[in-house]
């Protein structure tokens, strides 16, 4: 009986399995026929029948393979594709998942590598890489909004019985803070519009749609972001500098005092009005259960 | 006949699959509805709008998990992670029995996200009964298989469909997931007769019964679940019915979803075939 796939020369079932695997894997041609590079594949393990020869029934499962997966990728990241057109987004996903086939059992987390790819593959996304990169970081974070879990709510009392020298503040985990160069959650929020806009629409030309592209301008100053939820919707919320350097500073694990004492270095603020704008901050993360206990160590 | 130790002696009747177009309805109607399959994977997160929605479910409703990454299928062993979050889902939803595909669909870590056909080999009955076993002693609770629709065959095959699925249920001891849609697609693809399949499955080893709709291409047919059920089908599930009894049924519907009404409606179709079968069986 088979114990390990590893460590036993490779059996028929897994040179099969592997084989296919490979000829699923090639992308297909423009016209979204198989390559004939798995001609010989098809014809070594797949039996022809009367109305379809081998090379035309593993066809099938490769156009379902890479439809299932770039219909997956388009959806995840539709603001992308907003942003780069239909074709050029086309482009970059059969080269992004030929690059990084899924390797995970979930297809959640089919995007999960595509900002690095995109950062190393400028060529695919130019001339609006920057911008690309920035939509993928942000819908990427999205995602791990949606569904990455949340731990117990540090209680109020504890966070105001403990000195702020001493008091460390976990972030929650669904939440993803991003610096970015382009106001992409005005981006998505004008994206979403548009996009219910055409479904209202239905007699506008299909064509015209897939042809618009959305143009973003780089925003003069730095845009800071938070992807985060609350009750299980996914919301946006912008912050000042020093507010984004204060959350940086608590994930990284500083205590509440040297988390704003780094915010506020080289502020032009008084001591009083950075209080103020600290205790604002406060009152409205905790409101949103940002807060928990870090973990132990 | 129905309630047997493949589906831990649960009597459910027929129920649909639970989708996210139809959360809206079914947490503010509260439909009547037999019990809900949900497709585990879309559950195995850690937070978030899934769990809460299933949590809610779970409230109301009896739910069965059904699965599409398992791949016992695999020339290798099942995913340790994979199978840590599955047993994970099973304790919040407390399903009596799971299911699913007789298949593969990763290699080396690879994964094609798709129900890729066995070659029906003596090595594969090997590895996919020793697999469902591994899966079902660490879940603790009975295993379905559910047999797919396929689009291609082996050269390396060295018997029928129905003949490996056998094999592989006795040597696994596991129950069956009988999609008769799937029997039926398949059929048409590799040319065989759907009733000599059916008359070969253990009837003793059903656990659950599938239905659904699929695509007719000029040269084959397509698994889409995208439509009502068709009459060849339902023709293949009153058999199937007649040979296992009253079984639980669940209708599958995942593309172009109608509203939650024509689903259930569709699904509750499945009614006209029951009341025969346990006449047959008394």
């Amino acid at each position: 009986m088979p114990k390990s796939s590893r460590r036993k020369p490779a059996s028929g079932l897994e040179a099969l399995q592997r084989a296919i695997t490979g000829a699923l894997m090639k992308p297909l041609n423009a016209d979204e026929s198989m390559t004939l590079a798995n001609r010989t594949v098809a014809e070594k393990f797949i039996r022809p029948n009367d109305r379809l020869t081998a090379f035309e029934r593993l066809q099938i499962y490769n156009q379902q393979y890479w439809w299932r997966l770039l219909g997956a990728l388009a959806e995840d990241f539709r603001g992308l594709r907003a942003v780069l057109g239909e074709r050029k987004f086309d482009r970059l996903a059969n080269a992004y998942l030929e690059a990084h086939p899924s390797t995970s059992w979930t297809l959640r987390n089919i995007g999960s590598k595509l900002t690095a790819f995109i950062e190393a593959n400028p060529k695919l996304t130019h001339p609006r890489s920057a911008l690309a990169i920035d939509v993928a970081r942000v819908e990427w974070a999205r995602v791990l909004a949606f569904d990455e879990p949340s731990q117990k709510i540090i209680s109020p009392e504890k966070m105001a019985r403990t000195a702020p020298e001493r008091l460390r503040l976990a972030l929650q985990p669904y939440i993803v803070l991003l610096e970015l160069s382009h106001p992409v959650d005005d981006f998505m929020s004008k994206l979403k519009r548009a996009e219910f806009s055409a479904l209202s629409n239905a007699v506008s030309s299909s064509e015209k749609k897939r042809a618009r592209t959305f143009a973003v301008r780089r925003s003069r100053k730095p845009v800071f972001l938070t992807v985060h939820r609350v009750d299980n919707s996914v919301y946006f919320k912008r912050h000042d500098p020093e507010a984004h350097a204060l959350l940086l500073a608590l994930r990284g694990g500083a205590t509440l005092g040297a988390a704003c004492e780094t915010a506020f270095t080289g502020s032009k603020d008084s001591p009083g009005k950075c209080v103020a704008k600290i205790r604002e901050w406060f009152s409205r993360w905790a409101e949103f259960g940002w807060f928990c206990e870090p973990p132990r160590k | 006949m129905p309630a047997n130790r493949f589906n831990a002696f649960t009597d459910y009747g027929i129920g649909i699959g639970l989708r996210i177009p139809h959360y809206d309805h079914i947490m503010e109607r509260k439909p009547v509805v037999d019990w809900f399959e949900i497709i585990s994977e879309n559950y195995m997160v850690d937070g978030g709008r899934p769990l809460a929605a299933l949590d809610r479910i779970l409230e109301q409703y009896r739910v069965v998990q059904h699965g599409v990454s398992m791949y016992f299928g695999n020339a290798a062993r099942p995913n340790r992670e994979h199978l840590k979050k599955l047993k994970a889902l099973t304790k919040r939803t407390q399903t009596p029995w799971l299911s699913d595909h007789l298949c593969w669909g990763s290699v080396d870590g690879h994964y094609t996200h798709d129900l890729l056909p066995m070659p029906y080999t003596r090595e594969a009955v090997e590895w996919t009964a020793r697999n469902i076993r591994e899966v079902q002693d660490t879940l603790g609770i009975p295993v379905a298989v559910e047999n797919v629709s396929s689009y291609a065959e082996f050269h390396a095959s060295e018997m029928t469909e129905w003949e490996f699925l056998n094999e592989v249920v006795e040597r696994a001891d596991c129950g069956i997931l009988l999609d008769v849609n799937n029997i039926y697609v398949s059929s048409k693809n590799h040319g065989f007769d759907p009733y000599e399949y059916l008359a070969a499955v253990p009837a003793h080893r059903v656990a659950q019964i599938h239905i659904a709709g699929h695509t007719k291409f000029k040269k084959y047919l397509l698994d889409t679940h995208d439509h009502p059920v068709l009459d060849p089908v339902w023709k293949l599930y009153a058999h199937a019915i007649r040979r296992a009894g009253r079984t639980a049924t669940l209708l599958e519907w995942d593309d172009r979803i109608p509203s939650f009404d024509e689903v259930h409606t569709e699904a509750l179709k499945a009614n006209r075939h029951l009341p025969h079968a346990e006449i047959l069986a008394a």
